[in-house]
């Protein structure tokens, strides 16, 4: 019973095992341990999040790949993982920012929009019927309350807030990478390139602008009214704080 | 006496002149008698002394009338009525009490607050308006013509009784053409002090204690507790004013000031206008009339 | 609207806002009692208004209490006028096509750690947003208000001032109005502090 594999609760259904464990969870956590490396790095004036991209064959067109996905204007998600679960998870995000944007008249702070995709994945770990997402999320964000953020959320359904974090494959070792690289007075274009580093080690392959992925956060600046900067002027949208880099903007980053 | 008595005999007192381009009183010489003014507001009064008035020229004149006229019935129609008073009279032994509001309404709006109500119809007589400002204004001076007429050819003062018949026989012939009047007919005659109540329905009632107009029945409350026919003048007049006082407060369409006449065997006197507000904290003399004032 | 009456209205000063209501509630013509309040405190720096259907005014605030607390909880700060107003706004729309008989009015300054700005806004029984910067106001009294007011307000009143000019707004407003008045209370709103007070007014 209580084998390597978890025996007979290692099936379908959530259920506790004698232990006190879900294993459901733990294999998910298996599954997103098996994804590509992705990270996040909180920097003084911005927020970076990277992972790397991996088409098994050459003849994918990888520019259809989207591994970091904008939410809204201030909101972007990286994962590791399963793929079609995090397409998912992003419609349900995008839908939840929408409906509070109609709520409020302003897209949710970070902390709010993680919360409620940290409820929908924790729903899969107890509602009959289901398995847990296989995917790990960074959120990168910024709200006018609380600046900057970074959130890491698991199949769990836990999230926290780092100053740097990674997950995937490689998360062991990239974090210990980043612990030894990272200061509280990083920049965003150090912190940019710290990323590229810390995916550098163990990454299979050639590093091109083909197979990585950087989304970044960036403080939008104050107008003379002290309000954020919006496109259009009155009416306009609020200008992004999160934007995906270009293929050119990843090649100048590795070229230096 | 044979054109008094004639007048009503017939169902209808006054003619009816219809508003056609074959009379010859239609078009230049329409208002020639209003515009020289020698008949002071009475310009229609005809030959007899008789008031006529221009009336559509429809088969049915009466109904026509209604479907313009009649606010409930369409509550856009052009010709509004007053609808927000509160007016009350009553008779003890001093003589009759006869207080009024001063508010006048356009629906929510509060056209002015300084209306007189209480119509002078002459030193002995006073009529009170509810209804139709103007319908009340003009049939009530019209009326005080006729009973000045009456007091020449007859040598004595006409009875409240007789200048109250006549003007709800009058509004009687108009029925159904849109009058509107609530009214009381107070003063002193033969007989003692004397409240009629005339409306333009044709109603007329004797009585001791009246009120009427949308502030009505919250003047009656304190109307009813109070009455007594052996009140002084002081404690009458105190009645009536906080009668008003209490309309004025609950009642929306009513309030501003009451006007306060006193009726007795020598004619009427007026006591006095009062501010409802300045009832409500501060009272008439000395005690506030407001119930948080009262009770602290 | 006319069922119960009552008027509301808000102005915009120097670094301060004031809103003020009439006390009546009535059924129909019939004053039933002269101490409604119809403003209600969200925050300790915003102030929402109703006028309309008491009813409707007693369910939503209890509605908007509920909302307002679990924004905080959520959120973990306390809600922006503006995004109260879009929060009301909302909140009305979801009854589209069977409406609470209510227009609200909202006042506030916005957080102070970023400067503290005056905010005021009014909306239709539907939620349909007016953001003015001079004064609002809603009621049956609305026609009365709104001329007064656009005889007595001027910009960059100083909060005396100002609570004097929405006093006099509303107490010769409501003199002209059958459903409203009985009695008045304003509150005016300033970084520091809120001076509420209960006016004496008409009785009739």
């Amino acid at each position: 019973m209580a084998n390597a594999d978890g025996g007979a609760y290692s099936y379908s259904l959530t259920v506790f095992s004698p232990s006190g464990k879900l294993v459901q969870i733990e294999h998910a956590l298996a599954a997103v341990a098996q994804g590509t490396t992705s990270l996040g790095i909180k920097a003084t004036n911005g927020i970076v999040i990277a992972t790397e991209k991996k088409s098994s064959s050459i003849l994918i067109d990888s520019s259809m790949l989207d591994k970091v996905s904008i939410i809204c204007p201030n909101i972007g998600f990286v994962y590791s993982g399963m793929g079609p679960d995090f397409r998912i998870l992003v419609n349900s995000a995008r839908k939840s920012a929408q409906a509070y944007w109609k709520m409020y008249g302003e897209y949710p702070p970070t902390r709010v929009l993680t919360q409620e995709i940290a409820s929908v994945m924790q729903k899969a770990t107890q509602s009959g019927g289901v398995r847990p997402y296989g995917v790990s999320l960074l959120v990168a964000g910024w709200d006018a309350n609380r600046g900057p953020s970074l959130y890491q959320v698991d199949p769990s359904g836990s999230f926290w807030a780092w100053k740097a974090s990674a997950i995937g494959k490689n998360m062991v070792n990239a974090k210990t990478f980043l612990e030894k690289r990272y200061n509280d007075d990083i920049s965003l274009e150090d912190a940019i390139h710290t990323a590229l580093l810390t995916l550098k080690e163990g990454f299979e392959g050639q590093m091109t602008e083909k197979t990585i992925e950087i989304g970044i956060i960036t403080v939008p600046e104050l107008n003379s009214f002290g309000e954020q900067e919006k496109e259009g002027g009155e009416t306009g949208r609020p200008k992004p704080a999160f934007r995906k880099l270009t293929e050119e903007e990843v090649r100048d980053y590795l070229a230096l | 006496m044979n054109t008094l008595v004639s007048r009503f005999t017939s169902s209808s007192s006054t003619e009816l002149k219809a508003l056609d381009s074959r009379d010859p009183d239609y078009g230049e010489n329409e208002a020639s008698d209003i515009t020289w003014g020698s008949l002071g507001g009475f310009g229609n009064l005809g030959l007899n002394g008789i008031p006529s008035f221009n009336i559509p020229t429809v088969p049915d004149p009466t109904a026509f009338l209604r479907l313009h006229t009649d606010d409930a019935a369409d509550s856009s129609c052009r010709i509004k009525i007053q609808h927000g008073t509160t007016t009350l009279a009553f008779r003890f032994q001093g003589g009759v009490i006869v207080a009024v509001d001063s508010r006048a309404t356009a629906g929510s709006y509060i056209a002015s607050g300084t209306v007189k109500k209480v119509i002078e119809i002459n030193p002995h007589l006073l009529g009170t308006m509810a209804g139709g400002a103007a319908d009340c204004q003009f049939w009530e001076t019209y009326l005080g013509s006729q009973c000045r007429i009456y007091e020449l050819r007859n040598r004595e003062r006409i009875s409240v009784a007789a200048a109250s018949k006549y003007l709800s026989n009058l509004v009687y012939s108009y029925k159904g053409m849109g009058l509107s009047m609530g009214t009381m007919i107070c003063g002193w005659d033969k007989t003692g002090p004397a409240i009629f109540y005339v409306d333009s329905d044709g109603t007329r009632l004797k009585g001791d204690v009246f009120s009427v107009g949308s502030g009505s029945t919250f003047a009656y409350g304190v109307l009813d507790q109070g009455y007594r026919w052996d009140l002084t003048d002081e404690e009458a007049q105190e009645l009536g004013r906080r009668s008003i006082y209490a309309a004025g407060h609950r009642d929306a369409f009513s309030g501003n000031t009451c006007n306060l006449y006193h009726v007795k065997e020598d004619g009427w006197k007026f006591i006095g206008n009062y501010d409802i507000t300045k009832l409500h904290y501060e009272g008439s003399q000395g005690a506030a009339y407001g119930y948080d004032q009262r009770t602290q | 609207m006319q069922y119960n009456g009552g008027s509301i209205v808000a102005m915009v000063g120097k670094n301060c806002v004031a809103i003020a209501s009439d006390l009546r509630l009535g059924n129909q013509a019939l004053t039933i009692a002269t101490d409604f309040e119809k403003v209600f405190p969200i925050t300790d720096r915003i102030y929402l208004g109703m006028a309309g259907l008491a009813t409707d005014v007693l369910t939503l605030r209890e509605r908007f209490r509920f909302r307002v607390n679990m924004y905080s909880i959520k959120e973990e700060r306390e809600i922006e006028p503006k995004t109260l107003a879009q929060l009301v706004s909302s909140t009305l729309y979801e009854r589209r096509f069977g409406p609470y008989f209510i227009e609200p009015i909202i006042a506030g300054l916005t957080d102070s750690s970023k400067g503290s700005q005056p905010f005021i806004a009014s909306a239709d029984l539907i939620g349909c947003l007016n953001f003015a910067k001079d004064f609002v106001v809603v009621g049956t009294a609305e026609d009365k208000l709104l001329g007064v007011a656009e005889g007595l307000w001027e910009p960059d009143l100083e909060p005396e001032d100002l609570f004097e000019t929405i006093s006099q707004t509303l107490l010769n407003a409501v003199d002209r109005d059958a459903f409203s008045g009985w009695g008045a209370v304003v509150h005016v709103i300033t970084p520091d502090k809120v001076i509420t007070r209960t006016l004496k007014g008409r009785m009739d």
